[in-house]
Parts: C-alpha cells; sequence; structure tokens
C-alpha cells in the first residue's frame, strides 16, 4: 500500500477512536457506571438517597465489548448478505447496538434502585424518560466510531481478524481505557467536591457523595456536563492514542518490506514507550513540587 | 471421526507453547498495577480499574498487533515482538493519561503506600500520601512495572495466537484466523482471571507484598492452560 494512503487511514482511525473515546467516559458519566458507581451504590446505605442514574452491570469493557460485537455482527450481516453499503451497513449496526444499550440500561436502573427500597432511595421514572436516551445516544456514537476503526482495518490495512472479533476487542479496550482514565475525573473529583481540592478522598468519605447541583438535584446529565470539560476529552485523547501509535509503527515501518523493516518498527514501539516513562516521571516531579507533601518529614521534625 | 491422539502427537509442540503463553500472561497480571474502585476515587494507588478488564485490555491491543505483523512475516521473533510492543503502549498510555487526570483533575501527586521510598527513583513516599488513603496515582515504579506486565502479556497472547495458527487443518484462511484468534482471546481471558484471586483487588506493582503470591497463580495457570491447550488443539487440528 502507498505509504501516504496508510498515514491518510490511520489519521481516519485515531480520530474515530478519540471520538468513541470521549463518547464512551460521557456515556458511562451519564448512567454511572463502572468503579464510581460503587460510591453511587452505597450512598442510600450511608443515608445519603439521590438522583443519580446507576447502571453498572458488569463494568465497562464488557459492556463496551457486547454493544461493539452487537454492532459488528449485524453490520457484517448486512454488507455479506444484503450487500447494503458500508456506511449504511455501520449506521443501522450501531443502532441495534444502541437499542440494546437502552434496553439494559433501563432494566439495570430499576432493578438497582428497586434493590435499594429499604434504603428509602425513591426510583425517578423520569430519570429513565431523560437519561436513557442520552446514554443511546452516546453509545450510538462510540459503537458507529469502533465500527470505523474496525471495518479500516479490516478492509484498507488488511488486518486478518474478522470485523465483529476486531470490534469485540477494542470495545474491551475502549472500556478499559476509559475505566482507567475518565472514572477517575467523574468518581474523585465529580462526586466529592465537598471535600477540598487537592486534599485526597479520605476513606471516611466513602458514600457521601454531593447530591446537588448548581441547579436542583444533581443527575446524571449533569455529571457528563462536568466531565465533557476534562476526564471525557482525556479518555478520547488515551483511546486515539493507542489506535493510532499501534498502528502508526507498522505503517511507517511495513513489516511486509521485510523482517529488518519489521524490527526497526518495534524499535519505534519502544522509544514511544520510553518517551511514554519519561513524561510520566516529569509529570509526577511537577506534581510532587506543586503540591507538596501532606504531612512533615517525622525524622527532621522529631 | 477425529483421530484425537494423532492430532496431539502431531502438534504436542503446540500444546506446550499454547500452555507457556497462558502462564506467560497468568505472571504478568500481577506486574500491572491495579486499584480497582478505591483507585478511582483516589483512594489508592493504581490505575482505577480492576484486573481482568485492564490485562485482557492491554493483551488485547497486543494481539491485534501481533495479528497483523502474523499476516506478514513467518518470523516468531517479530510476532511476539509486535505484541509486547502493542500492549505496552496500551498500557503506557492509558497510564500517563490516568496520571494526568489524578495531579490535573483531581490534584494529587502520584504517591504509594507500600514503600517509603520508591524502589526505583528513591523518592520518599510516605509523606505525600494523602490523609485516608491508601496512595494514589501512579508512581514510577508501578508505571514501570505496569510497562513490563503488558510487555509480557502482550508476548504470552501473541505465542498462544502463533501457536494455534500453526496447527495444520482443513478449514478456510479466514475462518481459521477468526477460530484461533478467538480461542486466544479465551485463553487470555482464563489467565487473566486466575491472578485476580491472589491480588484481591488492588496490587501496586513487583513491590507490593502481594507479588510474592504469583507461583501459586502460575501453577493453576498452568494445569488450566494446558487443558485448554489440549482442547483448542484437538478442535482446530481436527476441523
Amino acid at each position: 500500500m502507498e505509504p501516504l494512503i496508510g498515514m491518510g487511514v490511520l489519521a481516519l482511525m485515531g480520530a474515530a477512536a478519540t471520538i468513541a473515546g470521549a463518547s464512551e467516559d460521557l456515556e458511562s458519566d451519564v448512567g454511572s457506571q463502572s468503579n464510581p458507581n460503587s460510591q453511587v451504590q452505597l450512598a442510600p446505605q450511608m443515608m445519603y438517597p439521590h438522583r443519580i442514574f446507576n447502571k453498572a452491570i458488569s463494568g465497562e469493557p464488557p459492556s463496551n465489548a457486547l454493544i461493539a460485537a452487537v454492532g459488528g455482527a449485524s453490520a457484517s450481516v448486512l454488507m455479506s448478505a444484503y450487500s447494503m453499503s458500508v456506511v449504511f451497513a455501520i449506521a443501522v449496526g450501531a443502532l441495534i447496538a444502541a437499542g440494546i444499550h437502552g434496553t439494559y440500561a433501563t432494566t439495570a436502573y430499576l432493578g438497582r434502585s428497586a434493590s435499594q427500597k429499604r434504603f428509602r432511595q425513591p426510583i425517578y421514572l423520569d430519570m429513565v424518560r431523560s437519561h436513557v436516551p442520552v446514554m443511546m445516544g452516546f453509545a450510538y456514537i462510540t459503537t458507529f466510531c469502533i465500527l470505523v476503526v474496525s471495518y479500516l482495518m479490516t478492509s484498507v490495512l488488511a488486518h486478518p481478524f474478522p470485523l465483529t472479533l476486531l470490534a469485540f476487542i477494542w470495545g474491551i479496550t475502549i472500556g478499559a481505557v476509559g475505566s482507567s482514565t475518565g472514572d477517575v475525573h467523574y468518581g474523585a473529583e465529580r462526586e466529592f467536591q465537598n471535600v477540598e481540592f487537592g486534599s485526597g478522598l479520605n476513606a471516611a468519605n466513602s458514600g457521601n457523595i454531593v447530591r446537588k447541583a448548581e441547579c436542583g438535584l444533581r443527575n446524571g446529565i449533569d455529571n457528563s456536563w462536568f466531565c465533557a470539560k476534562f476526564g471525557g476529552p482525556l479518555t478520547g485523547l488515551a483511546f486515539g492514542m493507542v489506535v493510532f501509535l499501534s498502528g502508526w509503527i507498522t505503517t511507517i515501518f511495513d513489516p511486509s518490506m521485510g523482517a529488518n523493516i519489521g524490527w526497526l518498527a518495534i524499535v519505534a514501539g519502544l522509544a514511544i514507550i520510553l518517551i511514554l516513562v519519561l513524561g510520566n516521571r516529569r509529570l509526577e516531579v511537577f506534581a510532587r513540587k506543586q503540591y507538596g507533601p501532606y504531612k512533615e518529614d517525622e525524622e527532621v521534625t522529631a | 471421526m477425529i483421530d484425537i491422539a494423532g492430532v496431539l502427537a502431531a502438534n504436542f509442540l503446540y500444546v506446550i507453547l499454547i500452555t507457556l503463553g497462558g502462564v506467560l500472561v497468568s505472571g504478568s497480571v500481577h506486574f500491572v498495577p491495579v486499584g480497582g474502585a478505591p483507585a478511582a476515587m483516589a483512594q489508592a494507588t493504581g490505575i482505577g480499574t480492576g484486573t481482568v478488564q485492564l490485562a485482557a485490555g492491554a493483551g488485547l491491543t497486543g494481539l491485534v498487533t501481533a495479528g497483523a505483523m502474523l499476516n506478514v512475516t513467518d518470523s516468531i521473533a517479530l510476532i511476539l515482538a509486535a505484541g509486547m510492543v502493542g500492549a505496552m503502549i496500551m498500557i503506557g498510555v492509558t497510564m500517563m493519561v490516568g496520571n494526568l487526570v489524578y495531579v490535573y483533575g483531581v490534584g494529587v501527586p502520584p504517591a504509594s503506600a507500600k514503600v517509603d521510598y520508591d524502589p526505583i527513583t528513591k523518592d520518599r513516599q510516605d509523606i505525600y500520601v494523602s490523609q485516608g488513603t491508601e496512595g494514589h496515582g501512579l508512581p514510577t515504579v508501578s508505571f514501570v512495572s505496569g510497562i513490563i506486565g503488558g510487555g509480557l502479556g502482550g508476548i504470552g497472547g501473541a505465542l498462544v495466537y502463533y501457536s494455534l495458527m500453526s496447527i495444520a487443518n482443513g478449514m478456510a484462511s479466514a475462518d481459521f484466523i477468526g477460530l484461533a484468534a478467538i480461542f486466544a482471546v479465551g485463553i487470555f481471558f482464563v489467565n487473566a482471571v486466575i491472578p485476580s484471586y491472589n491480588i484481591g483487588g488492588t496490587i501496586e506493582g513487583f513491590h507490593d507484598p502481594k507479588f510474592k503470591k504469583w507461583p501459586k497463580a502460575v501453577v493453576t495457570s498452568l494445569i488450566v492452560t494446558f487443558m485448554c491447550a489440549i482442547v483448542s488443539v484437538i478442535t482446530i487440528g481436527g476441523l
């Protein structure tokens, strides 16, 4: 393949992956999926009933793998059995996936909230009406972008894995990335704005989540509004970087041209990893200088 | 009728290699610094997600790169290296961006509560741990440990996939690649789950006391993956 075409396709994949990452994180913020959900689930038991959507079923990676695989399988069938155009097949596949996501978001919210009746946690039916379409919308964008990435990999970059399997794998990966990065912003920052910024979150504060928004009672859509400014874009950046960098090394140094060039791709990958380690170290030193120690050095003060 | 003994005898080397790949995966998970839900609340050091999910995310990214490499070359060293690098990039990027959120979003410095001094940078850790928490973020030692874990997991996953793809059979190429990749994903998940019983929610990396439990997971993985390997070799070889 022409190197320039390869780079163009890679850029498109990176852009789609960045959008997918951001929308995945915002979807999990509206629905309070994955890790921060432990606090949302715990709050009524600590006598803090709330108006935040609550739908962690099995964590972000399996949930996203499910919708991506459903979308991928649907799109594959539409393309191969009905000769549907690629764009239409991917759009319909993502629509089916969003429908399935909406179904289990509804049942999860009703089931989870009903199980907390003894803690006087209300079930807000209007939240189903307002939140589920938002989640379906974000799930649609995520699935659509993952399918675009998977389709480009199979058709243009000639990746040997089937479209559905690639969608499944990228679904797991996007969930793992979103759960590792975006969740921190929602969990430690958004849910606990009642503690001072930078103080860390004492375990004694568990369950004492902020329940009031800028206007009225806080809900999941307020949370995604907040996280859209930092947690969501950073998740997008992370997933975009994963897709782009893991493909970049073999696009620049194409291993099909010979084993030596293949080894150059590995060296380029290792160089990227070294840059990441050094970048992380700089960040660590910056944070230590900026925020300083939390307590005096006992050896000095004694 | 499948000639089970014949298929196994012809592919016994691959049974051994698949088992070795699975063992590598289960060992590698101990290196990955995971903090689960407490880490997402900045109450524990590590990445704010579960062991299995993160290991699977990294290892499967490695599988994608290894699969692309196997498509164009026969060199096993190159395929394993591609798997290693793919997984290391995924976990490195995730940890780096995660730390950005800890530092700029939550306002806490990366610190470990399991050791007083970082074994790599020799930086003091305990005074940077905020009150009532078990550390937060990813200090250098956890970052490096995570990179090593990702690399070993990627090699393991790629070894399983390469071995499965080397089994002789009568399937069409597209079916064969799909089936081998699904078996590789399955064996990867099995081996990502086993260490989570050792880890029990959180581990900071190779400096964490829980890391010493890894031989138990490796022995378990040896038995489980050997059985998985036999089933996968018979299935693929018999078709």
